[in-house]
């Protein structure tokens, strides 16, 4: 569904990623993990467009997207949980999540997928008239996986949605990223929770200094001996 | 100070106040969405007074017609600032500031060019007589701007909060990338910021014609006096906005009264000064995390 093939991103003349080429297929949860400064969150820009390659392509459902705007990317159907969350604070939670749906004119369809997530996320239809950011923290990861759900996309960016967040609140998304995955609904998940990510994920991709060093099934990355003594603690 | 002078100060200082408000809000709005400050806009207010000044005093159209012909007007030039000037200078406060600081001068040298600089534009005023309340006149031509204001501030409150589109605009202003996230075409967005934002500034301009001088150079002191209200305001916050100039209406008309129109402006300023030193943010601003 989607293809990084030999990507490289540059803040000025610094690469920040290199030579990264990732498989996403339909329906799987894939996970990008490494340590603070890998270069797990500018990929994920890349693929949503708030950051063009300088080199590589990126494809998705058999078409080149790097160079389009995030607008036009957002409207074939991919949407970004971004790091930190970044709900609009000075709106209501409601306006947040209408705001998810911009793009959509099914008024009735768009209702019940309000529906369905306030079914995932019971917390937001009591707040809906709340200011997001008045919000706790995990509300506010709840709000913006909602808001991103809103567009219905057919490939949902999360960026370290547990950071932060106590270990119960962690439990939870963990819970609705599963529930995601059991939907049918494919996802990208940057996590430094290496642990969790390779829990919830098919297939794992390891990041360090920019560059893959690693991939393969999440189960064998679990096991693998240097992903447990970096990543894993153990 | 009697009642009667009392009366017609408050009053004044309302109308005032309406007319900052409508200015300020363009502003802050423009502001918000772009982060960039359009010292162009006493201009755009200039340019809805000689929008009056032309439809209704040289070619006799109704008085409201004239007014209402200043908002498409002044609204295309902000379309057209945005386009040529803030799209092509995004991010680049300086850059931005140099080209509608040129801007300004362009604007007030064609106007000087084609209608004559120095002398005043006479506009005559449509609506004659005054009403009397306690013993104070207070013109219907002034008096007009109050619910006029109030019109126009309910409808872009009401845009804001209560049209998709509105609402859209806030989300660019609080976090422009996440926006685009969803799909929100930002280059739409800023056109239409800077065209509400035009167009405020060319009605309050066209309200003003027919009592207020009209000259090229009329945009001077009321881009000092929106500033003001922006920053007393907070910057982005369109209430702030609507709020600091009441607060500053009324302090300029009563200097102005008391003592004179300098004095005014000094302690417009000084106002200001010590807000900020209280709350930095200004006085509904919001404090950036
Ligand atoms: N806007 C920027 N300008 C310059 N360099 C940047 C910028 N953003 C990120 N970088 C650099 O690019 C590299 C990768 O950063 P990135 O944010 O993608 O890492 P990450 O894997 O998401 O880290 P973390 O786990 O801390 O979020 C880092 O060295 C970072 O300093
Ligand atoms: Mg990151």
């Amino acid at each position: 569904m989607l293809s990084l093939k030999d990507i490289w991103i540059h803040y000025g003349m610094v690469a920040a990623v290199k030579d990264v080429s990732i498989d996403v297929a339909e329906g799987e949860i894939v996970t990008l993990i490494g340590a603070n400064g890998a270069g797990k969150t500018t990929t994920l820009r890349a693929i949503s467009g708030l950051h063009a390659p300088t080199r590589g392509d990126i494809v998705f459902r058999g078409k080149s997207i790097s160079g389009m705007t995030p607008e036009q990317i957002n409207a074939l159907g991919i949407a970004m949980v971004p790091e930190g969350r970044r709900v609009f604070p000075y709106m209501t939670v409601m306006e947040n999540l209408e705001m998810g749906a911009y793009l959509r004119t099914d008024r009735t369809q768009t209702r019940k997928t309000l529906e369905e997530i306030f079914h995932h996320f019971p917390v937001l239809r009591e707040r809906n008239r709340q200011l997001a950011g008045t919000l706790s923290g995990g509300q506010q990861q709840m709000l913006a996986i909602g808001r991103a759900l809103m567009s219905e996309p057919d490939l949902l960016l999360l960026d370290e949605p547990s950071l932060g967040l106590a270990p119960i609140m962690i439990q939870e998304i963990a819970k609705i990223i599963s529930q995601l995955h059991a939907l049918g609904r494919t996802i990208v998940l940057v996590e430094q929770n290496a642990r969790l990510a390779l829990r919830l994920a098919q297939h794992g991709y390891v990041m360090e200094t920019g560059q893959i060093v690693l991939h393969g099934v999440a189960e064998e990355l679990r096991h693998n001996e240097q992903v447990q003594k970096t990543y894993l603690g153990a | 100070m009697d009642i009667a002078t009392l009366i017609q100060t408050i009053s004044n200082s309302i109308v005032a106040g309406s007319v900052y408000a409508i200015i300020a809000v363009g502003l802050a709005m423009a502001f918000g969405v772009m982060k960039m400050a359009n010292f162009a806009h006493g201009e755009f207010f200039m340019a809805g007074a000689y929008v009056v000044y032309v439809f209704y005093a040289l070619f006799g159209w109704p008085f409201p017609a004239a007014v209402l012909m200043a908002i498409p007007i002044v609204g295309a030039m902000g379309v057209a600032t945005e386009r040529l000037i803030f799209l092509p200078t995004r991010g680049n406060v300086l850059a931005g500031f140099m080209a509608t600081a040129g801007l300004a001068f362009i604007l007030q040298v064609l106007v000087g060019q084609t209608w004559g600089v120095g002398l005043m534009r006479s506009v005559p005023t449509p609506y004659m007589g005054a009403a009397d309340i306690l013993g104070a006149n207070i013109g219907w031509q002034r008096l007009l701007i109050i619910p006029t204001a109030f019109a126009m501030l309910g409808l872009l409150w009401f845009f804001l909060y209560h049209v998709k589109a509105g609402k859209a605009l806030r989300a660019c202003a609080q976090d422009p990338e996440t926006a685009r996230l969803q799909g929100i075409k930002i280059n739409r967005m800023t056109m239409l910021a800077m065209a509400i934002s035009g167009a405020s500034a060319g009605l309050a301009g066209a309200l003003m014609a027919p009592i207020h001088p009209v000259t090229p150079y009329m945009g001077h002191g009321v881009i000092l006096t929106a500033f003001i209200v922006v920053i007393l305001g907070g910057m982005e916050s369109i209430a702030g906005a609507v709020l600091a100039a009441v607060l500053l209406g009324f302090i300029h008309t009563f200097v102005t009264t008391v003592s004179d129109a300098i004095v005014a402006q000094m302690v417009g300023v000084a106002f200001m000064a010590i807000v900020l030193v209280v709350r930095p943010q200004g006085l509904l601003g919001r404090v950036k995390a």
